[in-house]
C-alpha cells in the first residue's frame, strides 16, 4: 500500500510531535535489546532440584541431582551509541543421574552394602541375576519364577510369569562439579538500527565452549516493525574422564579404535595410566561445532497487542553423545529346554525353593546376556525451529497476557511443540505477580532405544567386553531418556517488587513434570522415565544511574558533624562489618567478590616441610593447589544515622587437586586421586548490626555485632569409587562452618585532608561445641591497621598491615559406615566398615589447620563523585601473606584478592 | 549463496518480495508514536526478567531435546 501525498503532508505536519514523543515512547522490551537499563547491575541465585527416581523398588541412598546457580549480569552505556553487557554464570551440580536402561529383570540397581540396606550400587554386567534376563520367543524380556519340576526337590525348572514390561534405570552418582561460564555483548546503536557482537567462554573440568555472535535490529514503519537477526558460532571440546567403577563393564570399542570400521570421527577414548599405580583412567575427547542462524520480526499489532514471529537454523557436527550414558544390549543365546537340560543358570534373587541351575521351563526361549556400550549418536544434527507469539494488553486489569508457541524440528526425528502463557499482573506499589504455566511434547529420536536386543548367538556370554559392536542391530543408540518421547507440563509465579530508587527484587518459583503419557498422540516412554523438578530463583537487580548518591558528596553530607561521611576502607574489610552508611534512610548494595589461592611448599610451622617428614606423620597425600572463590551480596540499611543493619549471602566454590607423597607404601587407588575436587553453593550468612560509637571531627568509632548463619553445607561427601565409599571430603573444602557463630567489631577510623587512616580489630567465636558433621572451626581473631591517600578526588590508595590467629578444628568427622573393603577377622567375610571417612591427606586432619598469619594489603578505591555514576564505588586489594606460622602440615597461601562495588542510594 | 545459484529469473526476487512484505506490515501499522502508552508498560515488554528467563531457559536446555535452536551457545554440557 503506498503512502499517499495526503498522509506523507500530515506525517510532516506531526514530524516535531512524534520527534519529541518517539523519543519517550520507544518501546521498551520490543526487541530484547532493548529491554535491558542502560546501566544495570543484576545478581541471580538458583536452585534446580530433582525429584527421586522410582527404581522399581529399589531405595538408592544417592541423593537426586541438585544444581546451584549464580548469575551476575552488568550493562553499561559507554555512549552515547555504544553498549556493553558482560554476564558471568556459575554451575554447581552434584547427585545421581541415570546412567542406563534395562528390564527390571535385570536387576541394575543393588544395595551394595553388608548387611543393612543403605542404597543402591549400578551394574551393567552381573549382579544378583548375573546380568541375565529371559526372553520369550519373540525376543520380549519375560519375568521369570522357578518351580519345582516334579521331580523332587533341588530339581527346578524356570518358566516366564508373563512379560517384563516394566524397565528400571540404573542410577550413577557425580561428585560436585562447577561449570563457570563469562560472556559479553557490545552494541552500536543508529536510530532505527543496532548491531551487535559478542562472545564468550564456558569451562567445566569435563567440556569447554567458546562461542561467538554477530547480530543486528532495524526499526521500520514508525518503530512499529522491528526486524532482527542473528548469526552464532559454537566451538565445544569433551574431555570426560570415564567412571572408574563402570568403565571396565562399558564397551568402548568403536571409540578406543579397536573397530575401525565403527570409529566415530569427531570422538574417541584413550587410556592415561595413572602415577604410582596399575591402575589406568580412560578419557573420551571430542569436539562439537555448531552454526546457527536466525531471524525475528516483531510487529505492534495495535494499541495494545504486538506480534511475534522467528525461525532459526542449527547445524550441529561432532561429537554430540553424552559420556555418561551408556546403553545396555543383551545378547542372545537360545536355551536347550526339556527335564534335565540345567541350561537356566539363575541365582540370587530369583523366587522358588532352590538354587543354582534350573531346567529351562515354558516360556523361556532366549538367556540374553546385559552388556553396556557407550552411547553412539548421530554425528551431524540439522535443526529447525519456528516460534510465533502474542501480547495483549488486558485493560480493566492493567495485565498483560503473552502467549508463545514454538514449532522444533530435526533431522534426528524429533519434532517438538512448546507452548507457554504468562500473565504479568501489577498489583500496585511496584509490586506486580506473573503466574506462568507452559506445555512442552516431544517425539522420541530415531536412535532412541530404552534397551538393545542384539542378534542371535550361542556365544552370548563369557567375556563382558567381548562382544564387540558389529553384532549390535544399530551403530547409532542412546537410551537417555531426553530423548525419547514425552510430554512436560510446568507452572509457576514470579514475584517482582519494583523500588523507586532504580532497585528491583524478582522471586520465582517453577514446578515441572515429565512424563511420557503427556506426550501428544500418545505413545510415549513408559512412567519408569518419569520425573520432576523445580527451580527456584531470587535476584536483585540496580539500575545504577538512577539517584546514585556519592561516598563523597560533599554537598550532601557535609551541613555538619552529624552527617559527616566516614573516610573508605580497604577492600578486605568490607565483609567483616565496620563500615557504616552517613545517613538516616540510606541504603547500600554491593558485591564483594574474593578470591583465596594456595600453592607451592608445604609447611609445618614456619619452615617449609619434606616429603619423608609427612610420610613419618602417616600422611600419604597432599594438596597440589587449592583455590577459593566467594561471590558475597552486601546489603545495607540505616534505620537511623548510629544504629545500620547489613545482610550478607554468599556464593562460593572450591578447586583443589593432590599428589602422592613421594616414599609412601601400597596401592594409592583408594586415596581419591581423580582429576581433584570441586564443591561448590551456598555459604554461610553473615548478619550484622552496626553501632555509631563516637563521631567528632574526622574521627570515628564503630561497633560491630554478627552472627553467621551456618547456611553453608558441612555434609559433603566423596562419592563412590572402586567400589569403596569414601566418606566426607576435606574440612577446607565444605562450604561453611556448619556452627552458628558470633562476629564482633571495633573500627576506628580517621581522616585529616587528603590523608584516611584506621584500625580494625574482629574476631570470629564459634558458639556451638560440635556442628551436624561432628567438628567445628578454630576460633579466629584479627587486627588491621592502615594508612591511606586520596590522589584524586576519585581516587585514593591504601597499605594495610593484618596479624591473624586462628585455632585448629576441634572435633572430627562423624564416622561414615560403608563398603570398603573391611573384612571380618573370623569369617574372612565382608563387612561393613564402621568408619571410611578418608585419612591419608594433611587436609584430613583437624590438627592442620589455622596458625598465625602476617600479611600485607595493597587497595585502591575508586569512587564516582557526581554524574551519571554517582553513588557507585569500586575497591579492590591484594593481600600478600609476609609470613606464616602454620599448625601441623600446611600449604603454602599465595594471597588473597578482593574486588568490591558498591552503590550507595 | 543461494542466490548465486539460482537462475537469473529470481535472481532478485527476495529483495522486493522482502519489501513489499514490510509494506504490508504498513498496513497495520496505524499506531502512531503517541498512542503507544500501553505498549510502552513495562508489563507489555518481551523480556521483563532476562536472567530468570536464561535460568529456566537453561534448565529445559539440558532436560528436553529441543532446547538448542535459537543460537549457538556455550550452555555447557548439560552432562547430568
Amino acid at each position: 500500500m503506498a503512502v499517499t501525498e495526503k498522509d506523507r503532508k500530515a506525517n510532516s505536519a506531526l514530524g516535531s510531535l512524534q520527534a519529541l514523543t518517539a523519543a519517550a515512547l520507544i518501546l521498551p522490551g520490543l526487541v530484547p535489546a532493548q529491554a535491558a537499563e542502560d546501566n544495570e547491575f543484576s545478581f541471580q541465585y538458583g536452585r534446580y532440584e530433582e525429584s527421586r527416581r522410582d527404581l522399581g523398588g529399589v531405595k538408592s541412598q544417592f541423593d537426586p541431582i541438585t544444581v546451584d546457580s549464580l548469575h551476575t549480569s552488568a550493562r553499561v552505556r559507554l555512549t552515547d551509541r555504544i553498549k556493553f553487557a558482560f554476564n558471568y554464570i556459575q554451575d554447581t551440580w552434584s547427585g545421581a543421574t541415570p546412567i542406563s536402561t534395562a528390564p527390571s529383570t535385570r536387576e541394575g540397581n543393588q544395595p551394595y552394602d553388608v548387611g543393612t540396606v543403605a542404597g543402591a550400587s549400578p551394574w551393567l554386567y552381573s549382579g544378583n541375576g548375573n546380568g541375565k534376563v529371559y526372553f520369550d520367543d519373540q525376543r520380549r524380556p519375560v519375568r521369570t519364577i522357578r518351580r519345582d519340576n516334579g521331580l523332587g526337590f533341588g530339581f527346578d525348572e524356570l518358566i516366564a510369569a508373563g512379560l517384563d514390561n516394566r524397565n528400571v534405570h540404573t542410577m550413577s552418582i557425580a561428585s560436585p562439579e562447577v561449570r563457570k561460564e563469562g560472556n559479553f555483548n557490545l552494541t552500536y546503536e543508529w536510530d532505527d538500527a543496532t548491531v551487535s557482537a559478542g562472545g564468550g567462554l564456558s569451562l567445566e573440568n569435563d567440556y569447554e565452549s567458546r562461542f561467538a555472535n554477530l547480530g543486528f535490529t532495524i526499526d521500520f514503519n514508525q518503530k512499529t516493525t522491528t526486524l532482527s537477526g542473528g548469526l552464532s558460532y559454537a566451538n565445544s571440546s569433551t574431555s570426560a574422564r570415564l567412571d572408574h567403577d563402570a568403565q571396565t563393564y562399558i564397551s568402548k570399542n568403536a571409540y578406543n579404535g579397536q573397530l575401525p570400521e565403527f570409529q566415530p570421527r569427531y570422538a574417541k577414548v584413550i587410556s592415561n595410566p595413572i602415577p604410582g599405580t596399575d591402575d589406568s583412567e580412560e578419557i573420551l575427547r571430542g569436539k562439537r561445532e555448531d552454526w546457527a542462524v536466525n531471524m525475528g520480526l516483531t510487529q505492534v499489532v495495535t494499541k495494545s497487542s504486538l506480534a511475534k514471529f522467528g525461525a532459526s537454523y542449527t547445524r550441529s557436527t561432532g561429537y554430540m553423545g553424552n559420556p555418561y550414558k551408556a546403553v545396555t544390549a543383551f545378547f542372545l543365546r537360545p536355551v536347550t529346554a526339556g527335564l534335565m537340560s540345567r541350561d537356566c543358570d539363575t541365582q540370587g534373587t530369583v523366587a522358588g525353593p532352590g538354587l543354582g541351575a534350573a531346567d529351562c521351563g515354558e516360556g523361556i526361549a532366549y538367556e540374553g546376556q546385559a552388556k553396556a556400550f557407550l552411547e553412539q549418536r548421530p554425528e551431524v544434527r540439522n535443526q529447525w525451529s519456528f516460534n510465533t507469539g502474542w501480547v495483549q494488553y488486558i485493560d480493566p486489569l492493567d495485565a498483560a497476557l503473552h502467549f508463545d508457541y514454538r514449532f522444533y524440528h530435526d533431522d534426528w526425528g524429533i519434532n517438538a511443540h512448546t507452548f507457554e502463557a504468562d500473565w504479568v499482573q501489577p498489583l500496585g506499589s511496584g509490586w506486580s505477580m506473573t503466574p506462568r504455566v507452559r506445555y512442552y511434547s516431544q517425539s522420541e529420536a530415531d536412535f532412541y532405544v530404552p534397551f538393545l536386543v542384539a542378534d542371535v548367538s550361542n556365544e552370548n556370554g563369557a567375556d563382558r567386553l567381548g562382544s564387540d559392536n558389529s553384532k549390535l542391530p544399530t551403530q547409532t543408540f542412546s537410551s537417555d531418556h531426553r530423548l525419547s518421547g514425552y510430554g512436560a507440563l510446568s507452572g509457576g509465579v514470579t514475584v517482582s517488587k519494583q523500588f523507586t530508587k532504580g532497585v528491583r527484587f524478582d522471586a520465582g518459583f517453577e514446578y515441572y513434570t515429565h512424563q511420557g503419557s503427556l506426550k501428544i498422540g500418545g505413545g510415549g516412554e513408559p512412567d519408569y522415565a518419569d520425573f520432576d523438578y523445580w527451580v527456584a530463583n531470587g535476584s536483585v537487580s540496580v539500575e545504577f544511574s538512577a539517584i546514585g548518591r556519592s561516598l563523597t558528596d560533599h554537598d550532601h553530607h557535609h551541613h555538619h558533624d552529624m552527617t559527616e561521611h566516614e573516610p573508605l576502607m580497604p577492600a578486605g574489610l568490607m565483609c567483616v562489618g565496620g563500615h557504616m552508611l552517613n545517613q538516616e534512610g540510606d541504603f547500600m548494595v554491593g558485591y564483594v567478590y574474593q578470591y583465596l589461592r594456595e600453592t607451592g611448599n608445604m609447611l609445618n610451622r614456619t619452615s617449609k616441610a619434606s616429603d619423608a617428614a609427612m610420610v613419618n606423620n602417616g600422611y600419604r597425600t597432599i594438596p597440589t593447589f587449592h583455590d577459593m572463590h566467594m561471590h558475597m551480596i552486601d546489603l545495607m540499611y540505616a534505620p537511623t544515622d548510629w544504629f545500620n543493619i547489613m545482610v550478607m549471602p554468599m556464593f562460593m566454590d572450591m578447586d583443589m587437586d593432590l599428589r602422592v607423597l613421594d616414599g609412601i607404601n601400597g596401592d594409592v587407588t583408594t586415596d581419591h586421586l581423580h582429576g581433584g575436587h570441586q564443591t561448590g553453593g551456598i555459604g554461610d550468612t553473615l548478619m550484622f548490626g552496626m553501632f555509631k560509637l563516637f563521631k567528632h571531627r574526622g574521627h570515628h568509632i564503630n561497633l560491630g555485632l554478627g552472627i553467621s548463619a551456618p547456611t553453608g553445607d558441612v555434609g559433603i561427601k566423596l562419592n563412590r569409587q572402586h567400589q569403596e565409599d569414601a566418606g566426607f571430603i576435606h574440612y577446607q573444602m565444605q562450604l561453611g562452618s556448619g556452627t552458628w557463630d558470633f562476629l564482633p567489631s571495633l573500627t576506628y577510623l580517621g581522616q585529616y585532608d587528603r590523608f584516611s587512616w584506621g584500625a580494625q580489630a574482629n574476631a570470629t567465636v564459634r558458639m556451638q561445641n560440635r556442628n551436624d558433621s561432628g567438628y567445628r572451626l578454630g576460633n579466629m581473631f584479627q587486627a588491621s591497621a592502615w594508612g591511606g591517600y586520596s590522589i584524586f578526588n576519585w581516587l585514593s590508595g591504601s597499605v594495610r598491615g593484618v596479624y591473624t590467629v586462628e585455632g585448629s578444628i576441634q572435633g572430627e568427622f562423624n564416622p561414615v559406615p560403608g563398603a570398603a573393603g573391611c573384612t571380618d577377622p573370623i569369617t574372612n567375610g565382608a563387612i561393613l566398615c564402621s568408619n571410611v571417612n578418608p585419612t591419608s591427606s594433611t587436609l584430613d586432619d583437624p590438627r592442620n589447620y589455622g596458625g598465625r598469619f602476617w600479611d600485607v594489603g595493597f587497595g585502591l578505591n575508586v569512587v564516582v563523585p557526581g554524574g551519571e555514576f554517582s553513588g557507585n564505588h569500586l575497591s579492590v586489594e591484594w593481600l600478600q601473606p609476609v609470613h606464616e606460622d602454620v599448625n601441623g602440615f600446611q600449604l603454602e597461601r599465595k594471597g588473597t584478592l578482593f574486588a568490591t562495588w558498591s552503590y550507595m542510594f | 549463496m543461494i542466490v548465486r545459484s539460482m537462475n537469473s529469473s529470481i535472481k532478485h526476487k527476495p529483495w522486493p518480495l522482502l519489501m513489499l512484505g514490510l509494506s504490508l506490515l504498513q498496513g497495520c501499522a496505524a499506531v502512531q508514536p503517541w498512542e503507544r502508552g500501553v505498549l510502552a508498560k513495562p508489563q507489555m515488554a518481551l523480556e521483563r526478567t532476562p536472567l530468570q528467563s536464561e535460568l529456566r531457559g537453561h534448565s529445559y536446555g539440558s532436560r528436553e531435546a529441543a532446547g538448542a535452536g535459537s543460537s549457538a551457545s556455550g550452555g555447557g554440557c548439560g552432562c547430568y
